[in-house]
């Protein structure tokens, strides 16, 4: 479809005729309308529409929802959008699962119209979250502007441009439930930990984080782990230094106390106890699967909730 | 005439049908027929436009130039009623529709009585369009004045949202079904919203609308019968009188608010300045033709309570106003939250999402149902689900437009669809001490912005039963 000027009425009106010239075709009586939670992407225009379409298209798999990605430029009083669909047939299936998409272009100085618009795009009573690749939005300090688009907003603190932990700290202390990629990339990593220290009584642990993090700051995976290891350890020391490895992301090598040591390298993680070595896997993570274990907690999520807590306090 | 020229295309018309217009515009047939071609061929909606059917149909088109406060006009009516009884065989059957100034209704009524026009060789039926007074006392008395010419029974007050197919469906789903309605009542329903709100401002009626308001205008009238669609008792049949004496009882049961109730149980809004779909508007004072300081009310909510046996203690909130984020109509029936948590709650202190009951009503007329499911996967993780049935997608026929419905139903002579006085007294009374609190007060307008869901007062109102208005 041709992009229109953007009005909610008009976008969900061409929703209605999409969707029935889809159902009016061959696969007329092979056509699901899928729709779990409403999903509004902001993203900047220089990043890769087709990287970013991948993204979300391999998420609808799992996660189907009614799509709205925003991408925002430079430049002034544009605003226009877009409506689709995209449609996959599951294997084996005879019906199509079929997802629809609002593509909303806008400048920056359009951003308070695009909540305006987007707002009543949402999908009733389903869950509606906000994922929030845009630099531009934290630039300009309009990350409040966006809340109201979403029962949860999802960053990820690794990307460049991303929104500091004071402002993810304010969200929280404001009510809002936030998720971050950075604390879900953690999750298999938290998981050997757990088990691990389960019996232990540790006094001492060095987290070390990739060197490449190093010339900046403390990647924020090592911030998470270090305020979820010491909230739960209360009387253990858990420290943090810059490590040498370059092969793994956030996360390089967890020392507790003398006699253990975890390596994580890429698929997976090595440590020693003694004089013993082993391996767990832990394939890495694609940023599909890390949004769609995002998606599947729609409520608050405690233990993030406390280590990002931790880390503001 | 969209709707007329629509019947006729579907073959719904008898061959002989004729249309007289009436206005004081001086015109010939042929230059009403060329307006009303051009009308129709811009307002029809989901058809096409049949040339050949037109010119055929607008054979039956004739026109009369008079004015309503002149008895010579109701005469050359008459003449011209009898000249197209002879000519196209209609047995003297007419329908009147007054398409005027609702302050011209009752003097429209007593020049045709008093030109014999009430009565005749055929039916003589008179339709109506709200408002029907705008208030109590001038609905009584509109009424006195038009029955002394008609009889009830001839009198077709149309209401066109009952026309239109999803208030319809209401009966069909509630009367039709046999799982829903032993769940109707006050013991599974916790609460029930009516909202229908709309995206557009006044559109250059502010002049009219500043007389009349969201609550004249809305409530008293269309969302009351919506109302009173989703809470009748059933019928017993599906007779005009049947259907109409239940939806009349429930409107007679509404509770009549106590002049100290109202605060509590009403707001008014008026939209001041903001942006709505990506444009800058106006506030509604701001409007052309409105008086800057006007005390109108663009946005109305109310909470009413029915005091029967199946309904006591259960809310009906009804909210409508100008310029909110989207245009859509739709009732929400809030049921009960299953009476103990045993997976858990959504949030710490927040309770787990109840049932939902949505009937859209425009636009993508349909149902949907909203309940909790698990989640794929390890653990009990609920998450809320929607199980939609959409009009269009079902069927994938057209529904006839509102007036359709009403004017072929007016023709065959059957007004369930039709808003009988005792109905309108009833809805009048419901809203009157709304009224009378409101034209006392001065209020400190603009209280929302356009392009929002209104004034916060709104919210409060329904957060004193610990409710919250959904978003549509």
């Amino acid at each position: 479809m041709s992009a229109t000027a953007a009005k909610p009425d008009d976008l969900l009106k061409e929703l209605s005729v999409h969707w029935r010239e889809l159902g009016s075709g061959d696969a007329a009586d092979g056509l699901l309308r899928a729709c779990s939670m409403t999903l509004t992407c902001f993203a900047d225009d220089e990043e890769d529409a087709q990287s970013l379409g991948g993204v979300l298209a391999s998420l609808m798999r799992e996660h189907p929802s009614r799509l709205v990605v925003v991408r925002l430029k430079d430049g002034e009083d544009e605003l226009t959008a877009r409506v689709s669909a995209q449609c996959w047939k599951p294997f084996g299936h005879g019906q199509q699962i079929c997802c629809e998409q609002v593509e909303v272009t806008a400048s920056m100085d359009r951003l308070a119209d695009v909540v305006s618009i987007v707002a009543p795009l949402a999908a009733p009573d389903l869950p509606r979250v906000v994922l929030l690749r845009s630099a531009r939005v934290v630039r300009a300090g309009a990350l409040r502007k966006i809340l109201r688009l979403g029962d949860k907003i999802i960053v990820d603190s690794s990307r460049v441009g991303a929104p500091g932990f004071g402002e993810l700290g304010g969200l929280l202390d404001a009510g809002h439930t936030t998720g971050d990629l950075a604390w879900t990339r953690l999750t298999p990593i938290r998981a050997l930990l757990a088990q691990l220290l389960e019996n232990r009584n540790p006094k001492a642990i060095v987290i070390e984080y990739p060197v490449e993090h190093a010339r900046h700051e403390v990647s924020p995976e090592a911030r998470y782990l270090q305020a979820w290891l010491q909230t739960a350890l209360r009387d253990c020391a858990i420290s943090l230094r810059s490590g040498m490895r370059e092969d793994c992301s956030g996360i390089a090598v967890v020392r507790v106390d003398q006699d253990l040591v975890v390596r994580v390298c890429k698929g997976g993680a090595e440590y020693e106890t003694g004089s013993m070595t082993q391996r767990a896997s832990m394939p890495d993570a694609t940023e599909e699967q890390l949004l769609s274990e995002e998606l599947g907690i729609v409520v608050h999520d405690r233990v993030f909730e406390c280590a990002l807590n931790h880390i503001t306090a | 005439m969209p709707a007329l020229y629509r019947l006729a295309y579907e073959g719904r018309l008898a061959p002989g049908f004729a249309v007289i217009g009436i206005s004081r515009t001086a015109m010939s047939d042929d230059e009403f027929r060329n307006r009303m071609h051009d009308s129709v061929a811009k307002f029809l909606e989901d058809s096409p436009f049949d040339e050949d059917l037109w010119r055929s149909f607008a054979q039956g088109l004739t026109y009369l130039a008079g004015d309503v406060g002149d008895a010579a006009s109701y005469q050359k009516v008459s003449a011209a009623l009898e000249k197209i009884a002879q000519e196209r065989k209609t047995d003297g059957n007419v329908l009147f529709y007054l398409s005027t100034q609702p302050s011209q209704y009752a003097e429209i009524a007593e020049g045709l009585g008093k030109a014999g026009l009430a009565k005749g060789t055929g039916w003589r039926r008179i339709i109506i369009e709200k408002p029907f007074g705008h208030d109590l006392v001038s609905a009584q008395e509109l009424d006195r004045r038009i029955v002394a010419h008609f009889e009830e029974e001839q009198i077709y007050r149309i209401d066109h949202y009952l026309g239109k197919e999803t208030v319809q469906n209401i009966m069909a789903f509630r009367f039709g079904n046999g799982i829903f309605e032993p769940l109707w009542n006050r013991r599974y329903i916790d609460h029930v919203q009516i909202t229908a709100a709309e995206s557009i401002g006044v559109e250059g009626r502010g002049a009219y609308y500043q007389e009349a308001g969201a609550l004249r205008d809305m409530i008293q009238n269309h969302l009351l019968q919506v109302m009173a669609t989703i809470a009748m008792e059933p019928s017993a049949t599906f007779s005009s009188d049947s259907v109409r004496d239940e939806r009349s009882k429930l409107l007679r049961s509404v509770h009549t608010m106590k002049p100290e109730e109202v605060a509590e149980n009403a707001v008014a809004g008026q939209y001041g300045p903001g942006r709505v779909g990506g444009q800058a508007v106006v506030g509604f004072r701001q409007e052309q033709g409105v008086n800057p300081e006007s005390m109108t009310n663009t946005y109305a909510a109310a909470t009413f309570l029915v005091d029967n046996w199946r309904w006591a203690g259960v809310p009906f909130y009804i909210r409508t106003g100008k310029y909110l984020p989207k245009r859509v109509s739709e009732i929400a029936i809030h049921f009960k939250s299953a009476p103990l948590a045993v997976f858990g709650q959504a949030n710490e202190g927040e309770p787990m999402a109840p049932n939902l009951l949505i009937l859209r009503i425009q636009p993508e007329e349909g149902i949907s149902l909203k309940f909790v499911s698990k989640r794929p996967g390890a653990g009990m993780t609920l998450r809320p689900v929607s199980m939609d049935f959409n009009y269009g997608a079902s069927f994938g026929e057209r529904s006839p437009s509102a007036y359709e419905t009403l004017l072929l139903d007016a023709i065959v002579g059957d007004a369930t669809l039709y808003t009988r006085q005792d109905m309108v007294e009833a809805s009048w009374r419901a809203v009157q001490p709304i009224l009378d609190a409101w034209s006392a007060q001065k209020f400190p307008f603009s209280n929302y912005a356009a392009g929002t869901w209104g004034p916060e007062a709104a919210d409060v109102m329904l957060a004193r039963r610990g409710h919250v208005w959904r978003t549509p």
